[in-house]
């Protein structure tokens, strides 16, 4: 059996790890010169920034990335962050997010609690956002803007933009899987490890060559051409998201184009920044609820050294996109870290946008289609089609064991 | 080289110039220290710089 994967993101390569271990002769096609997508190592004055995702794994060494990693055997040490996440208050203290119900009154904590319960038991409905279904329960400045910080930081939306529905199956998740790590190495060891894993199956990975189309018969994708030749395959998976994909073939389903059309591509601001000092000192998540833009801040160094030059830090801030001016955005978030890091020595290293073909999630939390297509043995994985309340990297995971499942092979 | 208006601002460019001769700030721009070499033209990923 053989497997044509378009494109060697996250996605694309977790596909080709699984489906090379489980006996299947796999050939991924990836236009760009290396590997890895939005998930790769960028070398940048010497310290390993990231091409898209921040060097972070939302559920550390317990989640679903963490779990396939392992079952197809590929070398990556995920260190857990801890504390998991801090939430710097308008005072200047830092409390321990797990904490966070404590900042409310008793009553308001207790109110929570019963909801909170209720409401992962009975979902809400899908036009709900997250940010009305907090109003729905309660008047409080403090729970508000930490969602706006939490969504921001996980998902790049406003807690407006997000389904309640969709904020409470990754609720669900934070609590079957905890907290957050890094993997050593970055994102890049991650997908490096997963490209090591294809080789030694014996599978092929051709950086550089695009696909120019999907081969279909008889509504069954058979096979792709690529650099002028023809590939014939069994199963065809793209990690190019499901606007790219459905431009390569002939596509006859009006209701499926229909639907992938609404899907919204989510806008995001990287700020890298090196410093002598550690500016936040542990390896957790830094929400900054009470800043103007930006959501949360990682000092991934604390976790592992090697990400910057010897006795240098490497902090990275993200930020959604508010407004439609860019620059003001950007100005606004390095405006914050000013403030946030007020008397520290920081330098800062690049200022990384992502937005429309090139965004944080090419299907925002909410707006996921999923991994089917209308063509027979033709799957989408990836940021664009990602599984239920899985964050980032976790959701694209979820994503491809729903295919393998599909497919049949074992997860 | 040009630029055009799909370029997102992601810095890829920047980290593969071998002559340190791209500023990103929203968008990506070539300082005086580019010799038009190239390089950051396969590695934009939407196809947003061409040689002039």
């Amino acid at each position: 059996m053989k497997a044509v994967i378009i494109g060697a993101g996250l996605g694309g390569l977790l596909s080709g790890a699984k489906l090379s271990k489980a006996g299947y002769e796999v050939e991924i096609f990836e236009r760009l010169p290396f590997i890895g997508g939005r998930f790769a190592n960028l070398d940048y004055r010497g310290f390993k920034l990231s091409t898209g995702a921040l060097h972070m794994i939302p559920h550390g060494s317990r989640g679903p990335l963490a779990q396939m990693l392992r079952e197809v055997g590929a070398g990556v040490t995920i260190v857990d962050s801890k504390p998991a996440a801090v939430i710097k208050m308008n005072d200047d203290t830092e409390i321990a997010f797990k904490d966070f119900q404590k900042q409310l009154s008793l009553t308001k904590n207790i109110k929570l609690g019963t909801i909170l319960l209720y409401s992962r038991k009975f979902k809400p409905k899908n036009d709900l956002s997250f940010k009305d279904w907090i109003l729905k329960y309660f008047d409080d400045d403090f729970l508000l803007k930490l969602a706006d910080s939490f969504c921001g930081w996980a998902l790049s939306l406003r807690a407006k933009d997000v389904p309640a529905q969709e904020m409470l199956e990754i609720i669900d998740n934070m609590y079957l899987y905890k907290g957050s790590g890094i993997p050593k190495g970055g994102c890049g060891a991650v997908t490096g490890a997963l490209a090591d894993v294809i080789k030694s199956n014996g599978g092929k990975i051709h950086t550089g060559e695009c696909v120019d189309k999907i081969i279909i018969d008889k509504e069954k994708a058979c096979g792709v051409s690529a650099s002028e030749r023809t590939i014939d395959a069994d199963i065809i998976i793209s990690d190019i998201g499901h606007l790219e994909t459905v431009r390569m073939y002939d596509c006859r389903d009006e209701a499926y184009s229909g639907r992938i059309n609404k899907a919204r591509p989510s806008k995001g601001i990287k700020i890298c920044l090196s410093s002598d000092e550690p500016l936040i000192g542990h390896s957790g998540v830094f929400f900054t609820p009470y800043a103007e833009r930006i959501n949360g801040i990682n000092e991934v160094t604390n976790a592992d050294p090697n990400l910057a030059p010897p006795g240098k830090h490497l902090v990275m801030s993200h930020q959604t996109v508010i407004s439609d001016d860019l620059n003001q955005e950007i100005n606004l978030g390095l405006l914050d870290l000013k403030k946030l890091f007020s008397g520290k020595k920081y330098e800062v290293l690049l200022v990384q946008s992502y937005s429309d073909g090139w965004p944080v999630n090419r299907a925002s939390s909410g707006s996921d289609i999923g991994n089917w297509t209308p063509v027979q043995n033709l799957y989408v994985v990836g940021d664009g089609a990602k599984g239920k309340g899985g964050i980032e990297v976790e959701g694209v995971a979820l994503g491809v064991m729903n295919v393998m499942k599909e497919i049949g092979i074992i997860v | 080289m040009k630029v055009n208006n799909t370029c997102v601002g992601c810095g890829q460019c920047a980290a593969y110039c071998p002559y340190d001769a791209i500023i990103v700030f929203g968008r990506a721009g070539m300082n005086e220290k580019c010799i038009e070499c190239g390089t950051c033209v396969r590695y934009c990923p939407v196809s947003a710089i061409a040689e002039e």
